[in-house]
Protein backbone atom coordinates (compact mmCIF):
# COMPACT_ATOMS: atom_id res chain seq x y z
CA UNK A 1 0.00 0.00 0.00
CA UNK A 2 2.73 1.89 0.58
CA UNK A 3 4.49 1.85 -2.66
CA UNK A 4 1.08 2.90 -4.29
CA UNK A 5 0.58 5.92 -1.80
CA UNK A 6 4.04 6.95 -3.30
CA UNK A 7 3.39 6.35 -7.31
CA UNK A 8 0.11 8.28 -6.08
CA UNK A 9 1.51 11.10 -4.74
CA UNK A 10 4.47 11.27 -7.14
CA UNK A 11 2.00 11.37 -9.73
CA UNK A 12 0.21 13.77 -8.49
CA UNK A 13 2.99 16.33 -8.47
CA UNK A 14 3.83 15.65 -11.60
CA UNK A 15 0.15 16.24 -12.64
CA UNK A 16 0.43 19.16 -10.66
CA UNK A 17 3.89 20.58 -12.90
CA UNK A 18 1.89 19.60 -16.29
CA UNK A 19 -0.68 21.91 -14.79
CA UNK A 20 1.50 24.85 -14.31
CA UNK A 21 3.10 24.28 -17.62
CA UNK A 22 -0.39 24.68 -19.71
CA UNK A 23 -1.67 27.50 -17.09
CA UNK A 24 -0.30 30.55 -18.78
CA UNK A 25 0.98 32.91 -16.41
CA UNK A 26 -1.43 32.31 -13.27
CA UNK A 27 0.29 29.74 -11.21
CA UNK A 28 2.57 33.21 -11.15
CA UNK A 29 -0.33 35.42 -10.19
CA UNK A 30 -1.79 33.08 -7.37
CA UNK A 31 1.73 32.72 -6.08
CA UNK A 32 1.74 35.95 -5.46
CA UNK A 33 -1.67 35.91 -3.86
CA UNK A 34 -0.33 33.46 -1.34
CA UNK A 35 0.12 33.90 2.59
CA UNK A 36 3.27 36.14 2.94
CA UNK A 37 6.24 33.43 4.37
CA UNK A 38 8.26 36.10 5.84
CA UNK A 39 11.81 35.93 4.72
CA UNK A 40 11.52 33.05 2.81
CA UNK A 41 8.83 34.97 0.79
CA UNK A 42 11.29 37.21 -1.62
CA UNK A 43 13.22 34.05 -2.23
CA UNK A 44 10.54 31.73 -3.23
CA UNK A 45 8.61 34.31 -5.40
CA UNK A 46 12.57 34.98 -7.16
CA UNK A 47 12.98 31.11 -7.63
CA UNK A 48 9.26 30.66 -9.28
CA UNK A 49 9.50 33.94 -11.19
CA UNK A 50 12.38 32.28 -12.78
CA UNK A 51 10.68 28.97 -13.00
CA UNK A 52 7.61 30.58 -14.72
CA UNK A 53 10.33 32.40 -17.41
CA UNK A 54 11.60 29.20 -18.35
CA UNK A 55 7.89 27.46 -18.90
CA UNK A 56 7.08 30.63 -20.90
CA UNK A 57 10.25 30.05 -22.80
CA UNK A 58 8.55 26.36 -24.14
CA UNK A 59 5.98 28.32 -25.77
CA UNK A 60 2.87 26.46 -25.22
CA UNK A 61 0.59 28.85 -24.59
CA UNK A 62 -2.69 29.55 -22.07
CA UNK A 63 -4.44 26.21 -22.58
CA UNK A 64 -5.94 26.35 -19.24
CA UNK A 65 -7.53 30.32 -20.18
CA UNK A 66 -8.63 28.53 -23.26
CA UNK A 67 -10.22 25.61 -21.84
CA UNK A 68 -11.72 28.09 -19.43
CA UNK A 69 -13.25 30.45 -21.89
CA UNK A 70 -14.61 27.54 -23.94
CA UNK A 71 -16.70 25.83 -20.93
CA UNK A 72 -17.74 28.95 -20.00
CA UNK A 73 -18.92 29.51 -23.47
CA UNK A 74 -20.39 25.97 -23.77
CA UNK A 75 -22.29 26.37 -20.44
CA UNK A 76 -23.39 29.79 -20.73
CA UNK A 77 -22.11 30.40 -16.92
CA UNK A 78 -18.73 32.63 -15.93
CA UNK B 1 -6.24 28.27 3.22
CA UNK B 2 -9.34 27.52 1.73
CA UNK B 3 -9.58 24.36 -0.09
CA UNK B 4 -9.83 24.55 -3.80
CA UNK B 5 -6.94 26.96 -3.94
CA UNK B 6 -3.43 26.64 -5.21
CA UNK B 7 -2.21 27.23 -1.78
CA UNK B 8 -3.83 24.70 -0.39
CA UNK B 9 -2.93 22.39 -3.14
CA UNK B 10 0.91 22.83 -3.03
CA UNK B 11 0.03 22.87 0.92
CA UNK B 12 -1.02 19.11 1.05
CA UNK B 13 1.05 18.35 -1.79
CA UNK B 14 4.07 18.49 0.56
CA UNK B 15 1.84 17.32 3.52
CA UNK B 16 1.28 13.73 1.33
CA UNK B 17 4.81 13.75 0.69
CA UNK B 18 5.80 14.13 4.38
CA UNK B 19 3.23 11.67 5.74
CA UNK B 20 4.80 9.17 2.80
CA UNK B 21 8.29 9.83 4.61
CA UNK B 22 6.85 9.83 8.40
CA UNK B 23 5.28 6.36 7.63
CA UNK B 24 5.91 3.71 10.38
CA UNK B 25 7.00 6.22 12.67
CA UNK B 26 3.79 7.01 14.75
CA UNK B 27 5.56 9.65 16.54
CA UNK B 28 7.04 11.59 14.51
CA UNK B 29 3.84 11.21 12.10
CA UNK B 30 1.85 12.81 14.75
CA UNK B 31 4.30 15.71 15.22
CA UNK B 32 4.28 16.18 11.41
CA UNK B 33 0.21 16.30 11.12
CA UNK B 34 -0.10 18.51 13.86
CA UNK B 35 2.73 20.93 12.71
CA UNK B 36 1.00 21.04 9.41
CA UNK B 37 -2.53 21.64 11.22
CA UNK B 38 -0.87 24.75 13.01
CA UNK B 39 0.74 25.78 9.54
CA UNK B 40 -2.62 25.88 7.55
CA UNK B 41 -4.97 27.27 10.63
CA UNK B 42 -1.68 29.68 11.43
CA UNK B 43 -2.39 30.94 7.56
CA UNK B 44 -5.82 32.61 8.43
CA UNK B 45 -4.34 34.63 11.77
CA UNK B 46 -1.09 33.01 13.94
CA UNK B 47 -2.89 35.05 16.82
CA UNK B 48 -5.38 32.36 17.14
CA UNK B 49 -3.02 29.50 17.29
CA UNK B 50 -2.47 30.90 20.76
CA UNK B 51 -6.58 30.15 21.07
CA UNK B 52 -6.23 26.55 19.58
CA UNK B 53 -3.44 25.44 21.53
CA UNK B 54 -5.17 26.62 25.32
CA UNK B 55 -7.63 25.33 24.22
CA UNK B 56 -6.27 21.89 23.64
CA UNK B 57 -4.36 22.22 27.18
CA UNK B 58 -7.31 22.51 28.58
CA UNK B 59 -9.06 19.53 27.05
CA UNK B 60 -5.71 17.54 27.54
CA UNK B 61 -5.45 18.35 31.46
CA UNK B 62 -9.47 17.87 32.02
CA UNK B 63 -9.04 14.62 30.37
CA UNK B 64 -6.49 13.59 32.63
CA UNK B 65 -8.26 14.63 36.20
CA UNK B 66 -11.54 14.24 35.47
CA UNK B 67 -11.24 10.35 35.59
CA UNK B 68 -9.89 10.79 39.38
CA UNK B 69 -12.35 9.70 42.16
CA UNK B 70 -14.61 12.57 43.43
CA UNK B 71 -12.76 14.71 40.54
CA UNK B 72 -15.38 14.56 37.25
CA UNK B 73 -18.27 16.73 38.53
CA UNK B 74 -16.08 19.89 39.28
CA UNK B 75 -13.40 19.08 36.08
CA UNK B 76 -16.83 18.44 34.24
CA UNK B 77 -17.96 21.92 35.23
CA UNK B 78 -15.07 24.12 34.87
CA UNK B 79 -13.53 22.48 31.82
CA UNK B 80 -16.70 22.92 29.98
CA UNK B 81 -17.35 26.31 31.74
CA UNK B 82 -13.81 27.39 30.19
CA UNK B 83 -14.36 26.08 27.03
CA UNK B 84 -17.75 27.17 26.65
CA UNK B 85 -16.38 30.53 28.00
CA UNK B 86 -13.94 30.79 25.32
CA UNK B 87 -16.63 30.24 22.48
CA UNK B 88 -19.05 32.90 24.28
CA UNK B 89 -16.49 35.23 24.80
CA UNK B 90 -15.09 35.50 20.83
CA UNK B 91 -18.39 34.56 19.24
CA UNK B 92 -21.18 36.55 21.28
CA UNK B 93 -20.24 39.15 23.67
CA UNK B 94 -20.67 41.64 21.00
CA UNK B 95 -23.77 40.59 20.23
CA UNK B 96 -25.13 40.29 23.57
CA UNK B 97 -23.89 43.72 23.82
CA UNK B 98 -25.59 45.05 20.78
CA UNK B 99 -28.54 43.47 21.53
CA UNK B 100 -28.51 45.03 25.33
CA UNK B 101 -27.74 48.41 23.83
CA UNK B 102 -30.31 48.35 21.41
CA UNK B 103 -33.06 47.18 23.89
CA UNK B 104 -31.52 50.22 26.33
CA UNK B 105 -32.15 52.78 23.87
CA UNK B 106 -35.75 51.52 22.58
CA UNK B 107 -36.57 52.05 26.37
CA UNK B 108 -34.80 55.88 26.20
CA UNK B 109 -31.90 54.45 28.44
CA UNK B 110 -28.89 54.97 26.21
CA UNK B 111 -25.62 54.16 27.30
CA UNK B 112 -22.50 54.38 26.21
CA UNK B 113 -21.58 50.29 25.97
CA UNK B 114 -18.29 48.50 26.42
CA UNK B 115 -17.22 46.48 22.98
CA UNK B 116 -15.32 43.64 23.06
CA UNK B 117 -14.28 44.13 19.53
CA UNK B 118 -12.82 40.63 18.91
CA UNK B 119 -12.33 38.96 15.49
CA UNK B 120 -14.12 35.68 15.12
CA UNK B 121 -11.31 32.77 15.16
CA UNK B 122 -12.64 30.86 12.10
CA UNK B 123 -13.35 27.48 13.12
CA UNK B 124 -13.49 28.36 16.79
CA UNK B 125 -17.17 26.84 17.23
CA UNK B 126 -15.53 23.42 15.56
CA UNK B 127 -12.56 22.83 17.30
CA UNK B 128 -14.52 23.97 20.74
CA UNK B 129 -17.01 21.29 20.57
CA UNK B 130 -14.39 18.71 19.62
CA UNK B 131 -12.62 19.27 22.98
CA UNK B 132 -15.62 19.82 25.00
CA UNK B 133 -16.35 15.80 23.30
CA UNK B 134 -13.10 14.52 24.52
CA UNK B 135 -13.52 15.61 28.23
CA UNK B 136 -16.91 14.11 28.09
CA UNK B 137 -16.13 10.76 26.48
CA UNK B 138 -13.47 10.41 28.83
CA UNK B 139 -15.70 11.46 32.15
CA UNK B 140 -17.98 8.96 30.48
CA UNK B 141 -15.59 6.16 30.24
CA UNK B 142 -16.25 6.05 26.24
CA UNK B 143 -12.30 6.83 25.67
CA UNK B 144 -9.81 6.34 28.19
CA UNK B 145 -7.84 9.87 28.94
CA UNK B 146 -4.71 10.44 26.77
CA UNK B 147 -1.31 11.16 28.67
CA UNK B 148 0.38 11.91 25.72
CA UNK B 149 -0.67 16.02 25.23
CA UNK B 150 -0.03 15.26 21.33
CA UNK B 151 -2.41 12.78 20.73
CA UNK B 152 -5.48 15.34 22.26
CA UNK B 153 -3.69 18.36 19.99
CA UNK B 154 -4.07 16.09 16.57
CA UNK B 155 -7.70 15.25 17.82
CA UNK B 156 -8.31 18.97 18.31
CA UNK B 157 -6.50 20.57 15.48
CA UNK B 158 -6.19 17.92 12.33
CA UNK B 159 -6.77 20.16 9.38
CA UNK B 160 -9.37 18.27 6.93
CA UNK B 161 -11.53 19.20 9.56
CA UNK B 162 -10.69 22.22 12.00
CA UNK B 163 -12.19 24.88 10.55
CA UNK B 164 -15.69 23.34 9.55
CA UNK B 165 -15.98 20.13 10.61
CA UNK B 166 -17.37 17.61 10.10
CA UNK B 167 -17.36 17.31 14.14
CA UNK B 168 -15.11 14.04 14.78
CA UNK B 169 -15.75 12.35 17.71
CA UNK B 170 -13.12 11.55 20.43
CA UNK B 171 -13.37 7.96 20.22
CA UNK B 172 -13.74 7.65 16.44
CA UNK B 173 -10.27 9.50 15.68
CA UNK B 174 -8.02 8.28 18.55
CA UNK B 175 -7.91 4.97 18.17
CA UNK B 176 -6.92 5.50 14.48
CA UNK B 177 -4.01 8.04 15.62
CA UNK B 178 -2.73 4.58 16.96
CA UNK B 179 -2.73 2.41 14.26
CA UNK B 180 -2.41 4.85 11.24
CA UNK B 181 -1.97 3.05 8.01
CA UNK B 182 -1.60 4.20 4.33
CA UNK B 183 -5.31 3.83 2.20
CA UNK B 184 -6.02 1.10 0.25
CA UNK B 185 -6.67 1.22 -3.49
CA UNK B 186 -10.27 1.60 -2.46
CA UNK B 187 -9.83 4.33 -0.27
CA UNK B 188 -7.87 6.18 -2.47
CA UNK B 189 -10.72 5.52 -5.05
CA UNK B 190 -13.32 7.00 -2.15
CA UNK B 191 -11.14 9.77 -1.76
CA UNK B 192 -10.70 10.54 -5.21
CA UNK B 193 -14.39 10.61 -6.10
CA UNK B 194 -15.05 12.27 -2.65
CA UNK B 195 -12.96 15.20 -3.25
CA UNK B 196 -13.88 15.76 -6.72
CA UNK B 197 -17.62 15.44 -6.13
CA UNK B 198 -17.06 18.28 -3.78
CA UNK B 199 -15.47 20.77 -5.79
CA UNK B 200 -18.14 20.50 -8.10
CA UNK B 201 -20.83 21.16 -5.49
CA UNK B 202 -18.70 23.63 -4.42
CA UNK B 203 -16.82 25.78 -7.26
CA UNK B 204 -19.28 25.04 -9.66
CA UNK B 205 -23.12 24.73 -8.46
CA UNK B 206 -22.82 26.44 -4.74
CA UNK B 207 -20.47 29.26 -6.37
CA UNK B 208 -22.64 30.45 -9.17
CA UNK B 209 -25.73 29.88 -7.93
CA UNK B 210 -24.79 31.79 -5.17
CA UNK B 211 -23.28 34.87 -7.07
CA UNK B 212 -25.88 34.83 -10.30
CA UNK B 213 -29.27 33.56 -8.35
CA UNK B 214 -29.40 33.94 -4.43
CA UNK B 215 -27.47 36.62 -3.80
CA UNK B 216 -29.07 39.19 -6.05
CA UNK B 217 -32.33 37.92 -4.83
CA UNK B 218 -31.95 38.34 -1.42
CA UNK B 219 -30.43 41.80 -1.75
CA UNK B 220 -33.80 43.44 -3.61
CA UNK B 221 -36.26 41.00 -2.65
CA UNK B 222 -39.28 43.27 -3.58
CA UNK B 223 -38.05 43.21 -7.39
CA UNK B 224 -38.59 39.42 -7.41
CA UNK B 225 -41.08 37.65 -9.29
CA UNK B 226 -42.72 34.99 -7.74
CA UNK B 227 -41.49 32.30 -9.64
CA UNK B 228 -38.21 33.96 -8.84
CA UNK B 229 -38.40 34.57 -5.64
CA UNK B 230 -39.37 30.71 -5.49
CA UNK B 231 -36.12 29.86 -7.79
CA UNK B 232 -33.89 31.60 -5.80
CA UNK B 233 -35.05 30.34 -2.67
CA UNK B 234 -34.50 26.75 -3.97
CA UNK B 235 -31.38 27.95 -5.32
CA UNK B 236 -30.36 28.86 -1.54
CA UNK B 237 -31.55 25.48 0.00
CA UNK B 238 -29.10 24.05 -2.81
CA UNK B 239 -26.26 26.48 -2.38
CA UNK B 240 -25.66 25.48 0.98
CA UNK B 241 -26.58 22.09 0.60
CA UNK B 242 -23.51 21.94 -1.97
CA UNK B 243 -21.41 24.22 -0.31
CA UNK B 244 -21.51 22.63 2.79
CA UNK B 245 -21.42 18.87 1.61
CA UNK B 246 -18.85 19.70 -0.56
CA UNK B 247 -16.78 20.93 2.27
CA UNK B 248 -17.19 18.11 4.21
CA UNK B 249 -16.75 15.47 1.32
CA UNK B 250 -13.43 16.81 0.37
CA UNK B 251 -12.33 17.35 4.11
CA UNK B 252 -13.31 13.35 4.60
CA UNK B 253 -11.45 12.62 0.94
CA UNK B 254 -8.28 14.63 2.20
CA UNK B 255 -8.37 13.11 5.64
CA UNK B 256 -8.73 9.20 3.69
CA UNK B 257 -5.80 10.18 1.27
CA UNK B 258 -3.41 10.69 5.04
CA UNK B 259 -5.03 7.43 6.35
CA UNK B 260 -7.74 8.78 8.36
CA UNK B 261 -11.58 8.11 8.09
CA UNK B 262 -14.36 10.55 9.49
CA UNK B 263 -18.15 9.55 9.17
CA UNK B 264 -21.08 11.27 6.80
CA UNK B 265 -21.63 13.99 7.67
CA UNK B 266 -24.57 14.23 4.78
CA UNK B 267 -27.16 12.04 3.49
CA UNK B 268 -29.10 13.14 0.94
CA UNK B 269 -30.97 15.19 3.17
CA UNK B 270 -33.40 16.47 0.67
CA UNK B 271 -35.30 12.78 0.36
CA UNK B 272 -36.23 13.03 3.82
CA UNK B 273 -40.13 12.59 4.38
CA UNK B 274 -40.06 14.13 8.01
CA UNK B 275 -38.10 16.56 9.98
CA UNK B 276 -36.92 14.38 12.02
CA UNK B 277 -35.38 12.53 8.87
CA UNK B 278 -34.28 15.64 7.58
CA UNK B 279 -32.10 16.21 10.82
CA UNK B 280 -30.48 12.42 10.84
CA UNK B 281 -29.00 13.72 7.25
CA UNK B 282 -28.04 17.01 7.28
CA UNK B 283 -25.35 18.15 9.17
CA UNK B 284 -24.85 14.30 10.62
CA UNK B 285 -22.30 15.29 13.47
CA UNK B 286 -23.64 18.56 14.77
CA UNK B 287 -27.08 16.41 15.52
CA UNK B 288 -25.67 13.14 16.80
CA UNK B 289 -23.56 15.85 18.97
CA UNK B 290 -26.62 17.61 19.89
CA UNK B 291 -28.25 14.51 20.73
CA UNK B 292 -25.54 12.79 22.59
CA UNK B 293 -24.47 16.44 24.53
CA UNK B 294 -27.41 18.17 24.89
CA UNK B 295 -31.00 16.06 23.92
CA UNK B 296 -30.21 12.76 25.93
CA UNK B 297 -28.69 14.19 29.02
CA UNK B 298 -31.28 16.50 29.63
CA UNK B 299 -33.80 14.18 29.54
CA UNK B 300 -33.97 12.99 25.66
CA UNK B 301 -37.23 10.27 25.37
CA UNK B 302 -37.35 9.48 29.21
CA UNK B 303 -39.75 12.31 30.17
CA UNK B 304 -43.49 12.91 29.11
CA UNK B 305 -44.69 14.35 25.27
CA UNK B 306 -44.37 17.76 26.57
CA UNK B 307 -41.13 17.41 28.25
CA UNK B 308 -39.46 15.68 25.63
CA UNK B 309 -40.81 18.97 23.17
CA UNK B 310 -39.85 21.78 25.56
CA UNK B 311 -36.21 19.44 25.85
CA UNK B 312 -36.62 19.39 21.57
CA UNK B 313 -37.18 23.22 21.13
CA UNK B 314 -34.53 24.34 23.85
CA UNK B 315 -31.92 21.85 21.71
CA UNK B 316 -32.62 22.80 18.48
CA UNK B 317 -32.79 26.63 19.73
CA UNK B 318 -29.45 26.23 20.92
CA UNK B 319 -28.55 24.69 17.63
CA UNK B 320 -29.55 27.68 15.60
CA UNK B 321 -27.50 29.95 18.01
CA UNK B 322 -24.28 27.71 17.82
CA UNK B 323 -24.78 28.68 14.02
CA UNK B 324 -23.86 32.70 14.43
CA UNK B 325 -24.58 35.27 17.13
CA UNK B 326 -27.75 36.88 15.18
CA UNK B 327 -31.53 36.92 16.19
CA UNK B 328 -32.00 35.31 12.54
CA UNK B 329 -30.32 32.28 13.24
CA UNK B 330 -31.91 31.85 16.72
CA UNK B 331 -35.31 31.96 15.22
CA UNK B 332 -34.20 29.55 12.37
CA UNK B 333 -33.49 27.18 14.87
CA UNK B 334 -36.73 27.99 17.30
CA UNK B 335 -38.89 27.46 14.19
CA UNK B 336 -37.14 23.86 13.82
CA UNK B 337 -37.82 23.21 16.89
CA UNK B 338 -41.50 23.70 17.44
CA UNK B 339 -41.75 22.27 13.97
CA UNK B 340 -40.07 19.42 15.28
CA UNK B 341 -42.39 19.18 18.05
CA UNK B 342 -45.23 19.25 16.57
CA UNK B 343 -44.30 16.43 14.48
CA UNK B 344 -43.57 14.48 17.48
CA UNK B 345 -46.89 15.62 18.87
CA UNK B 346 -48.79 14.42 15.98
CA UNK B 347 -46.97 10.92 15.33
CA UNK B 348 -47.67 10.19 19.10
CA UNK B 349 -51.03 10.84 18.07
CA UNK B 350 -50.90 8.07 15.35
CA UNK B 351 -50.97 10.90 12.89
CA UNK B 352 -48.24 10.21 10.25
CA UNK B 353 -47.82 11.27 6.59
CA UNK B 354 -47.39 8.45 4.07
CA UNK B 355 -44.05 9.12 2.20
CA UNK B 356 -44.98 11.17 -0.37
CA UNK B 357 -46.93 14.00 1.04
CA UNK B 358 -44.41 13.66 4.24
CA UNK B 359 -41.41 14.76 1.13
CA UNK B 360 -43.26 17.44 0.09
CA UNK B 361 -44.43 19.07 3.21
CA UNK B 362 -40.93 17.99 5.17
CA UNK B 363 -39.27 20.20 1.69
CA UNK B 364 -41.67 23.30 2.48
CA UNK B 365 -41.25 23.61 5.75
CA UNK B 366 -37.43 23.40 5.04
CA UNK B 367 -37.41 25.38 2.53
CA UNK B 368 -38.87 28.40 3.85
CA UNK B 369 -36.92 28.06 7.55
CA UNK B 370 -34.03 28.58 5.32
CA UNK B 371 -35.02 32.21 4.68
CA UNK B 372 -34.00 33.48 7.79
CA UNK B 373 -31.08 31.58 7.91
CA UNK B 374 -30.05 33.08 4.66
CA UNK B 375 -31.67 36.50 5.27
CA UNK B 376 -29.82 39.26 6.86
CA UNK B 377 -32.20 40.68 8.46
CA UNK B 378 -35.84 40.13 9.67
CA UNK B 379 -37.21 42.87 7.55
CA UNK B 380 -35.67 41.16 4.42
CA UNK B 381 -37.60 38.22 5.88
CA UNK B 382 -40.78 40.18 5.33
CA UNK B 383 -39.98 41.34 1.97
CA UNK B 384 -38.84 38.27 0.45
CA UNK B 385 -42.35 36.13 2.30
CA UNK B 386 -44.09 38.91 0.28
CA UNK B 387 -42.66 37.93 -2.84
CA UNK B 388 -43.06 34.76 -2.49
CA UNK B 389 -46.99 34.57 -1.60
CA UNK B 390 -48.50 37.18 -4.29
CA UNK B 391 -46.98 40.65 -3.52
CA UNK B 392 -44.32 40.03 -6.29
CA UNK B 393 -43.00 42.66 -8.65
CA UNK B 394 -44.95 42.25 -11.91
CA UNK B 395 -41.84 41.63 -14.27
CA UNK B 396 -38.36 40.31 -13.35
CA UNK B 397 -35.03 39.69 -15.27
CA UNK B 398 -35.35 35.94 -16.51
CA UNK B 399 -33.52 33.46 -14.89
CA UNK B 400 -30.42 32.39 -16.80
CA UNK B 401 -31.20 28.54 -18.36
CA UNK B 402 -27.38 27.53 -16.88
CA UNK B 403 -29.12 28.43 -13.45
CA UNK B 404 -31.85 25.85 -14.47
CA UNK B 405 -29.62 23.40 -15.22
CA UNK B 406 -27.58 24.39 -11.91
CA UNK B 407 -30.46 23.38 -9.83
CA UNK B 408 -31.38 20.03 -11.77
CA UNK B 409 -27.08 19.04 -11.38
CA UNK B 410 -27.97 20.00 -7.50
CA UNK B 411 -31.19 17.90 -7.21
CA UNK B 412 -29.82 15.27 -8.76
CA UNK B 413 -26.48 15.08 -6.47
CA UNK B 414 -29.08 14.91 -3.48
CA UNK B 415 -30.92 12.50 -4.97
CA UNK B 416 -28.41 10.04 -6.78
CA UNK B 417 -28.89 6.30 -6.03
CA UNK B 418 -26.03 5.28 -3.26
CA UNK B 419 -25.32 2.29 -5.24
CA UNK B 420 -23.90 4.30 -7.91
CA UNK B 421 -21.44 5.93 -5.55
CA UNK B 422 -20.66 2.73 -4.38
CA UNK B 423 -20.48 1.54 -8.38
CA UNK B 424 -18.14 4.49 -9.29
CA UNK B 425 -15.88 4.17 -5.87
CA UNK B 426 -15.74 0.59 -6.82
CA UNK B 427 -14.48 1.59 -10.65
CA UNK B 428 -11.76 3.74 -9.09
CA UNK B 429 -10.34 1.82 -6.24
CA UNK B 430 -9.75 -0.98 -9.37
CA UNK B 431 -7.55 1.83 -11.16
CA UNK B 432 -3.54 1.69 -10.56
CA UNK B 433 -2.48 4.50 -8.33
CA UNK B 434 -1.00 6.36 -11.23
CA UNK B 435 -4.55 6.78 -13.05
CA UNK B 436 -6.15 7.35 -9.83
CA UNK B 437 -4.00 10.35 -9.31
CA UNK B 438 -4.46 11.25 -12.89
CA UNK B 439 -7.86 11.25 -12.51
CA UNK B 440 -7.63 13.44 -9.46
CA UNK B 441 -5.91 16.25 -11.50
CA UNK B 442 -7.91 16.52 -14.59
CA UNK B 443 -10.81 16.71 -12.03
CA UNK B 444 -9.38 19.61 -10.27
CA UNK B 445 -7.88 21.19 -13.42
CA UNK B 446 -11.86 21.11 -14.88
CA UNK B 447 -13.10 22.18 -11.90
CA UNK B 448 -10.70 25.41 -11.69
CA UNK B 449 -11.13 26.01 -15.39
CA UNK B 450 -15.07 26.38 -15.19
CA UNK B 451 -14.83 27.94 -12.00
CA UNK B 452 -15.42 31.72 -11.31
CA UNK B 453 -12.52 34.00 -11.02
CA UNK B 454 -11.49 34.42 -7.61
CA UNK B 455 -12.40 32.48 -4.02
CA UNK B 456 -15.52 32.89 -1.88
CA UNK B 457 -15.22 31.30 1.04
CA UNK B 458 -17.34 28.76 2.79
CA UNK B 459 -20.80 29.53 4.29
CA UNK B 460 -19.92 27.38 7.39
CA UNK B 461 -16.90 29.07 7.80
CA UNK B 462 -18.42 32.16 9.36
CA UNK B 463 -19.94 29.56 12.31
Amino acid sequence: MRRQMTNFTVTTWLLLLAAWVLSGDRFLDWAYQMPDLGPLDDRLLDLLTWLDDRRAALGLGDVFGRLRSWLHATTGLG
Amino acid sequence: MLFPTLAFILFYGVVLILNLAVDGRPALRKAMLIAASYVFYGAWDERFLLLMGGVTAVAWLAGLLVTRPGWRRPVLILSITALLGTLGVFKYADFFVLSLSQLLARMGLERDMVWVGLVLPVGISFYVFQAISYVVDVARGDVPARRNAADVALYISFFPQLVAGPIVRARDFLPQIDAPHPPSAGERGEAVLLILTGLLKKLVIANYLGVLLVDPAFATPLQLDTLTAWAALLGYAIQIYCDFSGYSDIAIGVALLLGYRFRRNFNQPYRATSLRDFWRRWHISLSTYIRDYLYIPLGGNRGGLLQQALVLIACFTLSGFWHGAAWSFLLWGLLHGLALAGERLCQARGLRLPALPGWGLTCLIVLLLWLPFRAPDLIIVRDYLGALFGQAAAEAPPILPALWGLLALGLALNWAPLTLRGRAIAVLGRLPAPAQALTLGTGVFLAFAIAQEGTSPFIYFQF
